[in-house]
């Protein structure tokens, strides 16, 4: 934030307001604490076991999919099915799925160390979060399925 | 839909793909590297003259640059530099434009599907300027399709 300009010579408020541009984020403000009366009206207890079921469901849903292995089985661990399926590339694997209308995420997800670790170029990575259902689960192993036949 | 892109060819080629092996008497060599995928691709040439008398392929990637690479290397036998880099630019023409599908690229037509996938398009043009690097003569560092 500026104190004076002249086409002479700019002169800085003081601090911390020299290091603010111009109008703050004030939309952003107050969406995040929409967001926050949101969650906390839920409760966050609920949220997080309502996750760990779909967790629960979703990792033994995928776990009976013939070739398809699971990236991440730490015990505690969030709503997050990382895999992959033996001689399917993920980005394929998200094409399909994509066009099925089913966002997942695929690539090295900026880990590419961990993907090192687990010798897999790249992974495909179903997040789940609270507004996901078991029905939409179901509809991701029916998409993998498809996967699997088109590149059988 | 989903067939639009994975054609019958692609996937055969994905699955079995042709002159995928190194060559030891390669005249060129270039490395390419998708750092997005992560795919990566090295391409041998051996030049007789200004002409491309064999062409191969070692890598790993998804169906499409594999697809991509296999057929690229079916289709560039027996071209000169110059033809070879025509083929080039009518490729990416026909991957990134809405122009009319010509015959004249033949069985590289197959591709014209990822058009409508934005995503996709460095997944199969990866070995291609893989082949500009290597056509350019000798580099030090991989070439990347950023």
């Amino acid at each position: 934030m500026i104190r004076t300009v002249t086409f002479e010579k700019t002169t800085y408020n003081e601090l911390p307001y020299k290091f603010e541009a111009g109008t703050p984020n004030i939309a952003g403000g107050i969406g995040l604490g929409a967001a926050l009366d949101y969650i906390t009206h839920i409760g966050l207890q609920k949220i997080a076991g309502y996750e760990h079921d779909l967790l629960v469901y979703g990792t033994e849903a995928l776990m009976r999919i013939p070739g398809l292995r699971m990236i991440g089985t730490a015990r505690e661990k969030a709503a997050v099915l990382s895999f992959v399926i033996e001689g399917i590339h993920p980005h394929d694997i998200g094409t399909v799925l994509d066009q099925q209308g089913i966002a997942v995420r695929t690539g090295h997800h900026c880990a590419q160390p961990v993907m090192d670790r687990f010798h897999v170029p790249a992974t495909t990575r179903a997040s789940l979060a609270f507004y996901n259902t078991i029905g939409e689960i179901d509809a991701l192993v029916a998409g993998l399925h498809k996967v699997k036949e088109i590149f059988s | 839909m989903v067939h639009d892109l994975y054609q019958e060819t692609i996937l055969d080629h994905s699955k079995r793909p042709r002159n995928c092996h190194p060559m030891e008497d390669a005249t060129r060599k270039a490395e390419g590297y998708n750092p997005l995928c992560g795919d990566k691709l090295k391409l041998f040439l051996k030049m007789d003259g200004d002409i491309v008398s064999d062409v191969s392929f070692v890598g790993s990637g998804c169906a499409i640059s594999t697809a991509s690479a296999s057929l690229m290397t079916e289709s560039l036998k027996g071209k000169t530099r110059t033809e070879a880099l025509k083929v080039m630019e009518k490729f990416h023409d026909l991957l990134t434009t809405d122009s009319p599908v010509t015959q004249e690229l033949g069985k590289l037509v197959v591709f014209c599907g990822v058009r409508d996938y934005p995503a996709r398009v460095k997944c199969a043009t990866l070995a291609w300027h893989t082949l500009k690097s290597a056509l350019n003569g000798a580099v030090e560092e991989p070439v990347s399709t950023e």
